[in-house]
């Protein structure tokens, strides 16, 4: 069995690191951001936050490649069902609905 | 192996259908990730409602989340990070054997999610308050937009289903305080406490996506 084990300061230091982004990233929305680069700056901070998470806390970095291919397939889905949806709804003849 | 006398007194939790520990362990955290894949794809639906309607109505986005509080919102993110910290911290201590720091460490975790649930308690209280209600149960007046409504269905749903994750997450983590108690996982199996783990992770993750996309529209 070899089964890695965190050492305390990586794990501390991912911790530090989330806080950090947290404070950045509402600090990023007390100076005026011209749409549409508030939410590319939002939605970046946040995959750098969730990708610490993933490799560090979820152990994806040291597992099992294969872990990581099952996980960013969800990811890949994803974007293929937020494509394809935006594809119908961003351009409907008739404006936008009553809903 | 060097430690095959710990691995031999240990194995009684070794189901006949695989070769050895490893395999069973690899087996069922892949089993974890699929099951996560389920869970991302969920809230995925979640998701891609909010990107529609945002793009449909992004002046109703900027306008209904000045009705969010944003310190409320960001303590709730620092709150889980820290019960993230936690979790990997029990599992830390129960890969060294170390149980009773390991069950002082998930009784933090439960805590945590419990201060998080409590905070989203009164953020949901004070909206009802105001009559902010999702779907045709919505009475609040201080908004402009006529969709309003329809911006806090969508935050209800996700935030919602996030709340039925975190409480779940509370169990299952109460589960292995239990487990570990009865000296059920130690560094020869922890497998439940490391599925756990990931899933909790997991509910951290949605989080760190849900807070600025409804609470940071500036």
């Amino acid at each position: 069995m070899s089964h890695h084990i965190s050492t305390l300061p990586t794990l501390l230091s991912v911790a530090g690191a989330l806080l950090v982004l947290t404070f950045l990233t509402v600090a990023v929305t007390w100076i005026n951001i011209p749409e549409p680069f508030n939410v590319i700056v939002a939605i970046t901070i946040a995959v750098v936050k969730a990708t610490a998470v993933a490799m560090f806390f979820m152990n994806l970095y040291w597992d099992s490649k294969f872990n990581s291919v099952v996980f960013l397939l969800s990811i890949l889905f994803l974007t293929i069902f937020v494509v394809i949806t935006l594809l119908d709804t961003l351009f409907r003849e008739g404006g936008l609905p009553v809903y | 192996m060097a430690n095959q006398s710990v691995a031999t007194e240990k194995k009684s939790h070794l189901q006949h259908h695989f070769v050895d520990e490893d395999q069973q362990f690899e087996s069922s955290k892949m089993g974890m990730w699929i099951f996560l894949v389920t869970e991302v794809l969920m809230f995925g639906g979640l998701f891609v409602a909010y990107i529609i309607y945002r793009a449909w109505h992004p002046d109703l986005f900027y306008e209904a989340a000045q009705e969010l509080d944003v310190a409320l919102g960001a303590t709730n993110t620092v709150v889980l990070i820290a019960s993230s910290l936690t979790i990997a911290l029990a599992i830390r201590a129960v890969q060294l054997d170390k149980i009773k720091a390991a069950i002082n460490y998930m009784a933090a975790t439960i805590l945590l999610a419990g201060t998080f649930m409590v905070i989203k308690y009164f953020e949901y209280m004070d909206k009802f308050g105001k009559g902010i209600y999702p779907g045709e149960s919505y009475t609040y007046d201080g908004l402009e937009h006529e969709m309003a409504a329809n911006f806090f269905s969508i935050y209800y749903m996700m935030t919602g289903l996030h709340g039925i994750h975190v409480v779940i997450g509370m169990v299952l983590i109460g589960w292995m305080i239990i487990k570990a108690k009865k000296g059920l996982v130690h560094s020869g199996y922890y497998t439940p406490v490391e599925n756990t783990g990931l899933f909790w992770h997991l509910v951290d993750i949605i989080w760190i996506f849900l807070f600025p996309l409804l609470y940071l529209i500036d």
